[in-house]
């Protein structure tokens, strides 16, 4: 009796499981083109995902006023990773179930070593407008608009090589961190030999730096391939050290530097700069213009927007345009081309040569926008920018 | 002039670390038991002086102690003392999970992003050549004031003299009339109080602090009571200044500064090697 219940039983669910799975086939025809990523809404970088959320849905927004890709429109599809690798594979899959057909990748790095392993696999393509992360386009699927952490090393060198001659040149990276180190051994490689540079290093959560303040003391320009807490840190410390510094300048980890709760960046006499690809004081331009459609549409106070949100405003409409471009050369794109179909298509463009985009991240002189191309590899390239975070005190 | 510099650097740097290592080597000397959460105390001692910096910076630093001397004697009374008599591995388990709640808790009130706290902006010294900023020099001072204060404290007062004989001899100490639960109660009390006035001169250092500020400091200063003999307070010192000095010379040396740590920690396994009781430490001849 016992044993023919559970036989009952065991049915039961077979039978469940089977009505489960095929509803989870059920193909959703699409009506719109949808882009898919993944970023933090939540948690401690979630200032970053949801600008980069509302940037991109300003874009697809203003993309579908404006009749959309020959009458189609666009849908944003975000879901929150909280900054973390092991939520990628969920939410990718609920992509592709939901009808993703190309993708902006994730918002940061860590997340995004797992997103580009699976979107390879199923040959999406994807343009992340911030994953830094050297190997993010390691595969063909994959793009990015912002600089990769080595090039911004290069371009940094390239910019020291032009405004810094004859320059004392300091250094100072976390030797244990693969973005930071990274960076420095670009900068190294891509900086004139006439240069004459001091390194200090340091590792770990350390947090006093008398030794590398000591060490550096006499140069005028520091580098600081680092994040931004050790580099207030260290410009705080350096207050009390007798040094000859002028100028501090960092990378995209500068990003939030003015922002930090208690610190008076006002206090630090250095100037203050920053490696960028998108001026966010810009008074003038194509940026400008940006920052004030997205100030009049969102609460700046909850909501700031920051070079992440830019670079995804210019991921949307770069896809845009390239998909238009696919159009005029005789491509099918309509809301139901596979994600498959539309990576060949995509990559295509991104790869040609001859397809160059206009945005708002990069260099823009006056009322020009900037000039934005790609690499076969997948890397940006496009004029990066001195942005000045806090001017040297007189 | 460098190397003087980063000398005194140094000897700053351990008169830190010889202060959480006194709290550290206290603790083991009479309570025999490794308090782990000693090192997240000098997080609490941060915090308390964050809270009441827009008071006054004294009276910060003041309600820093004497809120880490009630913390301490609150924490030996719920989590430690229960478990006098249990195994020791039990009492080091405790310990690890009162750092984790401590960490836990500052998280949860303050956020994971480290705050900066300023207590006050001091000058640089310039003599010569020589120039070495005044919160170096007053942490050198007031170290060198403490650990002499200490030293007079437990060699001649009476409180002092009871908590060596309960180092020495549990048992026999409450025979001769000394309360021990009272002495192990005093010992967490100026560990803990030692530690918060450790986060002041951090703090004049550094002025970050993060919830977990606290773990590697107190790994530090733990390697440097172990390195001068745990349970002797003038070990406790020595290893401290040792192990500053040792740090400051290695992160001057851009080639040998990412290995800073594995520098220190590897002194640590060399000297048990060599010598187990540590520099200052008691041998102990085991009766089998």
């Amino acid at each position: 009796m016992k044993k023919a219940i559970l036989k009952v039983l065991a049915l039961c669910m077979c039978a469940a499981m089977l009505l489960c799975s095929l509803v989870a086939c059920g193909d959703k025809k699409n009506d719109k083109i949808v882009i898919g990523l993944t970023g933090p809404l939540t948690g401690g970088a979630s200032i970053y995902g949801i600008a980069v959320r509302n940037s991109a849905q300003m874009a697809v927004d203003e993309i579908n006023e404006a009749g959309g890709l020959n009458g189609i429109e666009f849908k944003l599809d975000m879901r929150d990773d909280e900054h973390k690798a092991e939520n990628v594979a969920n939410l990718y899959t609920g992509l592709v179930e939901d009808g993703m057909q190309v993708s902006l990748g994730t918002v940061t790095t860590k997340p995004g070593l797992e997103f580009k392993n699976l979107s390879k696999d199923d040959n999406v393509f994807f343009l992340t407008p911030s994953a830094t992360g050297d190997a993010i386009p390691e595969y063909d699927n994959g793009y990015q608009m912002c600089f990769a952490d080595s090039n911004q090393g290069t371009a940094a060198a390239e910019f020291f090589n032009e405004n810094y001659v004859g320059k004392k040149i300091g250094i100072f990276f976390k030797a244990d961190d693969e973005y930071s180190k990274g960076i420095n051994d670009n900068f190294k490689a891509a900086l004139d030999d006439s240069f004459d540079v001091t390194e200090a290093n340091f590792t770990g959560d350390a947090s006093t730096f008398d030794s590398q303040i000591a060490t550096l003391k006499d140069c005028e320009i520091v580098f600081m391939p680092i994040y931004y807490t050790p580099a207030s840190q260290f410009m705080t410390q350096a207050k009390s050290v007798d040094n000859s510094i002028t100028t501090y300048y960092g990378c995209d980890g500068f990003d939030g530097i003015d922002a930090i709760e208690g610190f008076d960046i006002t206090s630090i006499p250095q100037e203050i700069s920053m490696l960028s690809h998108f001026n966010s004081t810009a008074t003038e331009g194509p940026a400008a213009e940006f920052i004030k459609k997205y100030n009049d549409k969102y609460d700046e106070a909850k909501e700031p927007l920051n070079q992440f949100g830019a670079a995804a405003y210019d991921c949307v409409y770069a896809i845009y345009e390239a998909l238009k471009v696919a159009v005029e050369n005789g491509k099918e794109v309509t809301a139901e081309t596979s994600a498959s179909e539309m990576c060949d298509i995509l990559t295509e463009v991104f790869n040609s040569d001859s397809f160059e985009f206009r945005g708002i991240t990069g260099k823009c002189e006056g009322n020009e926008k900037s000039h934005i191309s790609w690499s076969e590899d997948g890397t940006v390239v496009k004029e990066a920018i001195k942005y000045i975070v806090k001017e040297k005190n007189a | 002039m460098e190397f003087l510099t980063t000398f005194v650097n140094g000897l700053s740097l351990g008169g830190i670390y010889a202060m959480i290592a006194l709290g550290y080597t206290m603790v083991y000397g009479i309570a025999k038991m490794l308090n782990f959460a000693h090192g997240d105390i000098i997080m609490v001692g941060g915090y308390t002086i964050l809270l009441f910096l827009a008071v006054n910076p004294i009276v910060a630093i003041v309600a820093s102690m004497i809120f880490c001397m009630l913390l301490g004697i609150v924490i030996e009374k719920v989590a430690y003392k229960p478990l006098r008599g249990a195994s020791p591995l039990a009492v080091l388990i405790t310990a690890i999970g009162v750092s984790y709640l401590l960490q836990s808790i500052s998280q949860m009130i303050f956020g994971s992003a480290p705050k900066f706290i300023v207590i006050a902006e001091l000058g640089i010294l310039k003599i010569g050549g020589l120039s070495i900023g005044y919160s170096t020099i007053i942490t050198l001072a007031c170290s060198l004031v403490v650990m002499i204060a200490l030293s007079l404290f437990v060699k001649f007062s009476k409180t002092g003299r009871a908590m060596v004989a309960v180092s020495e001899d549990k048992g026999a100490a409450q025979l001769m009339g000394i309360n021990v639960n009272n002495i192990i109660m005093i010992t967490f009390a100026i560990g803990s109080a030692l530690a918060a006035l450790a986060s002041v001169f951090f703090l004049l250092k550094a002025p970050t602090m993060s919830p977990t500020f606290g773990s590697l400091p107190g790994i530090k200063a733990f390697t440097a009571a172990v390195i001068g003999g745990i349970g002797s307070i003038p070990g406790a010192m020595l290893g401290g200044i040792l192990l500053g000095v040792i740090e400051c010379f290695a992160q001057s040396v851009p080639v040998i500064s990412p290995y800073t740590d594995a520098i220190e920690f590897s002194i640590l396994i060399i000297l048990l090697l060599v010598k187990p009781s540590g520099l200052l430490g008691k041998k102990r001849r085991e009766k089998v």
